[in-house]
């Protein structure tokens, strides 16, 4: 039964939430209210961790709360519930665009939805920035990561590393 | 390299792994692994298919992860992307499920936190330079451009941008056409 039910509100979510980033979270706490799956201090315990496991905060959540409910079985169908949505619906789209893409008047919707997408990137960052960015330690490493990356384009990696490298010191110290 | 299901699954296995700080991190990772180690694709498609997820119900970095993989192989190529990049995320909520509370008063686990956070802002701003040249090409693409920035910075959703773009490009398109008919 509890497998049901998490297959239904998984799905749900999967189907509703618009936007991506975190616009999962509002559902989530929907659950947390109605159902005994997780509580609210848990859940704002597991976004916190979310940003420092691999993956999506999303993904992470179905897991947490599919385990703790109905053990490996139920993280694996939480999770699953929550992408089935994406898959079919991305998979279709992707189909449709490798057909028609020499439609004149597709390529005029690619043509818009480029500059659209770096628009909503760029917003994404002047978000993250103003949440992220406050402190002067935190100016100082932007500065230097900034400067560093115009520099020399390296593999992404090496910033999340030394960024979390950076951090994990000055949690050390408790400089945060 | 060749493009096999068990490729694909290896190659998104690693982005997931290091999808860290919000789903976004997958763009920078995405452009480095498939696009300038694999040569699977270029930047144009990730910034499409990024534009397209945000409008398309679903997780950003799981809907980019269909795509990219039903670009490569199709829908076997869609299953194992997807899969691949939420393996790792799966495993390691299992593994930490029971000390989930412990760590999240743990001051190193915050250190980390607050430091990856700063790191991503960085990436993120990579991702958009390295977008940018592809992307934005003359005054109507930079139009678009600025709208969106402005328009998602009001909190409007990204479904209704995107939709609003697609039309004015649409629209554009036609409208060119005439002119250049007459």
């Amino acid at each position: 039964m509890i497998y049901f039910q998490l297959i239904y509100e998984y799905i749900k979510i999967g189907l509703f939430s618009f936007g991506g980033g975190y616009a999962t979270i509002p559902f989530l706490y929907h659950l947390a209210e109605n159902y005994d799956w997780f509580t609210t201090k848990q859940l704002s315990d597991m976004i916190a961790v979310a940003s420092i496991t691999p993956g999506p905060v999303g993904v992470n959540v179905a897991t947490f709360s599919g385990f703790t409910t109905g053990g490996i079985f139920g993280a694996l169908i939480a999770t699953g519930a929550l992408i089935l949505p994406s898959f079919v619906i991305v998979a279709a789209v992707a189909k449709l665009l490798a057909k028609f893409r020499e439609n004149k008047y597709v390529q005029g919707a690619i043509y818009a939805l480029k500059p659209a997408g770096c628009g909503l990137l760029a917003a994404v960052a002047i978000g993250l920035f103003r949440e992220n960015v406050s402190q002067l330690w935190a100016y100082i490493l932007f500065g230097t990561l900034f400067l560093m990356s115009i520099k020399v384009k390296k593999d992404p990696l090496i910033y999340l590393g030394l960024s979390g490298a950076i951090g994990l010191v000055l949690g050390i110290l408790k400089i945060l | 390299m060749q493009k096999s299901v068990w490729s694909i699954y290896k190659t998104f296995f690693k982005i997931g792994t290091f999808l860290l700080g919000g789903g976004y991190v997958i763009l920078p990772l995405l452009q480095s692994e498939i696009v300038d180690k694999k040569g699977w694709a270029n930047s144009e498609d990730i910034v499409e298919y990024f534009a397209l997820s945000q409008s398309l119900p679903g997780i950003i970095a799981a809907n980019i992860s269909i795509f990219v993989g039903h670009k490569l192989l199709g829908l076997r190529g869609a299953f194992a992307a997807v899969c691949g990049v939420i393996t790792p995320a799966f495993l390691a909520i299992v593994l930490i499920a029971n000390i989930l509370s412990e760590l999240v008063t743990k001051h190193l686990v915050q250190g980390i936190f607050a430091g990856v956070g700063v790191g991503v802002v960085v990436l993120v701003l990579l991702t958009i330079k390295e977008m940018w040249g592809k992307s934005i090409v003359d005054k109507f693409t930079t139009v678009i451009f600025i709208a969106a920035m402005v328009l998602a910075c009001l909190k409007i959703s990204p479904v209704w941008i995107i939709i609003g773009s697609v039309i004015c490009g649409i629209l554009y398109r036609i409208c060119c056409r005439k002119e250049a008919e007459k």
